[in-house]
């Protein structure tokens, strides 16, 4: 997997691995620090979820509870906002995550400003306003060009894009994972995470 | 009430033999059949009459779903298999068999509650189902790989996140004992429905699904969800999977004296290699979908074959600790369960099996020449996989053992025929399972318990695997600092009285001695039997796991009181169909006399309600025995509770009636089984 960190946009901020997880997590001293064409700007994101991945037994409970939760009790991981990929022959469990990123291509994909930073409850995470979305599938598509599978994906059945917006503050998946396989990394200053810092997985 | 959440509605039906593919409704049979273990029975009753041998294309094999998979409901990754079973013997009958994984899940989203495949293909086949689709296969190129090696196939064709249930060549050469796998290590082995599904020329079934199934009160599963997780698992402390996080915490699997993937690996060489993080081999715990136990534990290494396995599996080949004592449980112990996973043999008959033909060859009864095996080696490699290879086969000595052990038994006849016996305590037409008698009070090992005399008697196959009675004894044995194995009655009964209270209504009920100790108590065998079989029924047909319910010993609390509601509760959740818990017995209870007028029909009376005369003449460990007349007391009084006939056993017209049974009583009358 290349992660190339990308310097150009980390701006005197620190770089750590957190936890050995192979994720690179880094704090930036400025909330925004990239901007849309139009000029305006991202602010970080204050709240992401991070994995151990080699604790997860592969139950499948973290994909089943934001299911059950986010998609109005239809339950499948079709409907869940994280996924784990599983080899089960060889018992490598990966859960795929949405990094809110730093440079969110979802979000700079979106054509009607349905994708936007949720500040009301302070996490900054990236989410899709259902109300807005038209459901044209870029942000999907902008996402799996980077990560695979695509963070963002498509509700076919309600004809809108989907995407982990951190339970507004208190993701159930990390409160449920029996296994302590998922923690919440939080900074009031931001978190410079996911693309460009990782570039795609 | 038509349930509102839990169903998809639709059961798959596909005819090898014409190749035709259709669909009914699951609402010819929900909610009044409740799904899983209950739906298949009802099924059976309907389309597998007596004279359908397990072998014969005419025979139904069932996948039956519950409500609760798919969905967030604890342990919902479990599903059960039906059927007319070849294991059942001498006479095959309805059986069934629960098995867990990932594949119930993704049967659902597909768009169906249950498959229900009948007739014979011309040639191999597999079935492919896929979002409310479903295609017959050429399995030319599968047939004769093993299971992993099947569903690597399958994969390449299907994808990755395709489940597969899949039979070895035990399976194909349709061997009584062949169990149907999926994924590494979760199998459907007691019935040996591998075996029919060989008959069928079906080498597997292919499952993918991108639907849902819808939850009624999707904010109601997620509470009750959370206190079971409450109570079966904390986090583990930081790093360790295996340590709860909360000092002192007991998962509450097995009365508590289990933990996270406490079903693998015992001390010796191969554990001390996964302890040793520069060997390259490891264990770390692996779950069942929607499972926050994850009792199992997957096992990896460099010349090992990985994956995960359970209890019967894991100690199916305990005979090579005594082989090589010095390693302890060996890679040749993890090998002989891989290899009887690779194969589709069902490991859990292997555990009589083995250990019977020891003792026909100690007695000089089976010589190494005539059955072709190194008898003088068991516990070794080169036995081992010569047994399963022949039995796979159908090989030589491996062609009679592929019958079973109890079948095999009765060819050989004579002292062999007596000495499996101890393995296979059910006489009668409905015997051919080896029943958990290793467990406490198991007779003739350790103590008699009536409960557990009458359970044995009573059952379709091997009674104690719903575990919730023994879970709760182990329990009380580990709260008074014994073990399953060390545990003594009198020491338990204290601990256990609120808790049976709870669970069985009476605290006298724990009283399993009388009060000089001479002899057993009988009184509260047949009240604690009818409700164990009313909460294994309605555990297996929600589907829930054997192992987190009934819910009934809390290892964690000061009076140990479980509780027997949280099966009803999700129900409810994802149904919206309201369910006390009044009502669920009740429903458990109706699905029990189905059950056993499944048996009846296919010829089962009151005296095969019955154990060898081995376990009325052996004294237990503390000096009692099972009586006779006991026995048959104790079972006039079940067959009262429930309302069947005390001279045959045989469910009657009334209480047929009474539970909503008409359509079965004027069957039974049809066909002369019951009189008008």
């Amino acid at each position: 997997m290349a992660r190339e960190v990308n310097r150009r946009t980390v701006l005197k901020s620190l770089t750590v691995s957190a936890l050995g997880l192979g994720s690179v997590v880094a704090f930036g001293d400025l909330i925004s620090v990239f901007a849309l064409p139009d000029g305006q700007k991202v602010a970080l994101a204050r709240a992401v979820i991070l994995a151990d991945m080699s604790l997860c037994s592969g139950c499948r409970i973290c994909e089943m509870v934001c299911a059950n939760l986010n998609s109005m009790g239809r339950n499948s991981t079709s409907f869940a906002r994280l996924s784990i990929e599983k080899d089960y022959l060889k018992g490598d469990y990966q859960p795929k995550l949405c990094y809110q990123c730093a440079e969110p291509p979802c979000l700079k994909a979106c054509p009607v400003d349905a994708l936007h930073v949720d500040k009301k409850s302070g996490t900054y995470a990236r989410v899709v306003n259902e109300k807005v979305c038209i459901g044209c599938g870029a942000c999907v598509e902008a996402c799996g060009s980077h990560f695979h599978p695509s963070r963002a994906t498509f509700d076919a059945e309600r004809q809108k894009s989907i995407k982990c917006h951190l339970c507004f503050g208190d993701p159930q998946c990390v409160k449920s994972c029996p296994l302590g396989v998922l923690r919440v990394e939080r900074s009031k200053k931001g978190l410079l995470v996911g693309y460009p810092v990782i570039q795609g997985d | 009430m038509t349930p509102r959440g839990g169903w998809v509605g639709k059961i798959l039906r596909v005819d090898l033999t014409t190749r035709r593919i259709t669909e009914s409704s699951t609402f010819d049979y929900v909610p009044k059949f409740l799904g899983g273990r209950g739906l298949g029975a009802k099924i059976c009753w309907d389309e597998v009459p007596p004279e359908v041998g397990a072998f014969d294309p005419e025979n139904r094999l069932i996948f039956a779903t519950g409500p609760l998979q798919g969905t967030l409901a604890p342990s919902s990754g479990r599903f059960m298999v039906l059927g007319k079973a070849p294991q059942s013997g001498p006479t095959e009958s309805f059986c069934r068999s629960g098995v867990g994984g990932h594949f119930a899940p993704e049967l659902k989203w597909a768009g169906y509650d249950a498959l229900v495949v009948r007739g014979k293909a011309s040639k191999p086949v597999y079935l492919f189902i896929s979002d409310h689709k479903a295609e017959i296969l050429d399995a030319a190129s599968l047939w004769g790989l093993d299971t992993y090696q099947t569903q690597q196939m399958l994969w390449k064709l299907h994808g990755q996140k395709t489940r597969v249930m899949v039979i070895g060549r035990a399976g194909e050469n349709c061997s009584r004992i062949a169990c149907i796998l999926t994924d590494t290590g979760d199998a459907s082995g007691q019935g040996g429905f591998g075996g029919v599904m060989g008959s069928k020329n079906l080498k597997a079934i292919a499952v993918r699904g991108t639907g849902a199934v819808a939850v009624a009160r999707p904010k109601a599963l997620m509470q009750t969800t959370r206190r079971i997780h409450e109570l079966f698992a904390r986090k583990p402390a930081k790093g360790n999977p295996y340590e709860p996080e909360e000092k002192g915490f007991k998962y509450n699997i097995w009365g508590g004296g289990y933990g996270r993937g406490g079903l693998s690996l015992l001390p010796g060489e191969l554990q001390d290699l996964c302890n040793d993080s520069s060997s390259g081999y490891s264990q770390t715990p692996d779950g069942c979908f929607a499972c926050p136990v994850s009792c199992r534990s997957r096992v990896k290494g460099p010349d090992i074959t990985g994956g995960v396995a359970f209890c019967a599996q894991s100690y199916m080949y305990l005979e090579s600790m005594i082989d090589e004592p010095e390693k302890g449980y060996s890679k040749i112990t993890w090998q002989a369960a891989k290899l009887s996973d690779l194969l589709g043999i069902n490991a859990y008959e292997l555990m009589a099996i083995i250990p019977w033909l020891a003792d026909c060859f100690h007695e000089k009864l089976i010589t190494e020449k005539d059955t072709g095996l190194p008898l003088g080696e068991i516990g070794s490699w080169s036995f081992i996989s010569k047994l399963l290879n022949n039995i796979a086969d159908r090989q030589g000595f491996g062609d009679l053992l592929a019958e079973g052990g109890q079948r095999a038994a009765a060819k050989l006849g004579g002292k062999a025929e007596t000495l499996s016996r101890m393995y296979y305590p059910r006489a009668g037409k409905f015997g051919g399972y080896r029943e958990h008698w290793v467990y406490l009070g198991g007779f003739p090992t350790g103590y008699a318990l009536p409960q557990l005399a009458l359970m044995w008697v009573l059952d379709n196959r091997d009674a104690l695997v719903s575990h919730s009675f023994i879970s709760m004894l182990w329990g009380a044995a580990f709260t008074v600092g014994q073990n399953a194995l060390t545990a003594v009655p009198e020491k338990i009964s204290p601990v256990l009285r609120p808790v049976m209270k709870a669970a069985y209504g009476s605290e006298e009920a724990a009283e399993f001695l009388q009060p000089d100790g001479k002899s057993l108590n009988w009184k509260w065998a047949a009240p604690v039997v009818k409700r164990y079989h009313e909460h294994s029924l309605l555990k297996d047909s929600y589907v829930l796991c054997d192992i987190l319910f009934p819910y009934l010993f809390n290892a964690n609390s000061l009076d140990h009181v479980g509780d027997d509601t949280l099966e009803s509760r999700i129900y409810s959740a994802v149904t919206g169909v309201e369910m006390s818990p009044n009502e669920s017995f009740q429903k458990g209870e109706m699905l029990c006399t189905l059950e056993r007028a499944l048996a009846v029909r296919d010829g089962r009376t009151r005296q095969d309600d019955i154990f060898h005369d081995l376990y009325f003449e052996k004294q237990d460990a503390g000096g009692r025995r099972y009586r006779r007349e006991d026995l048959e007391e104790s079972k006039t009084e079940y067959y009262k509770l429930m309302g069947w006939d005390l001279e045959m056993g045989k469910p009657t017209l009334a209480t047929l009636q009474r539970l909503g049974l008409k359509d079965v009583a004027e069957d039974m009358v049809r066909k002369g089984v019951l009189r008008s």
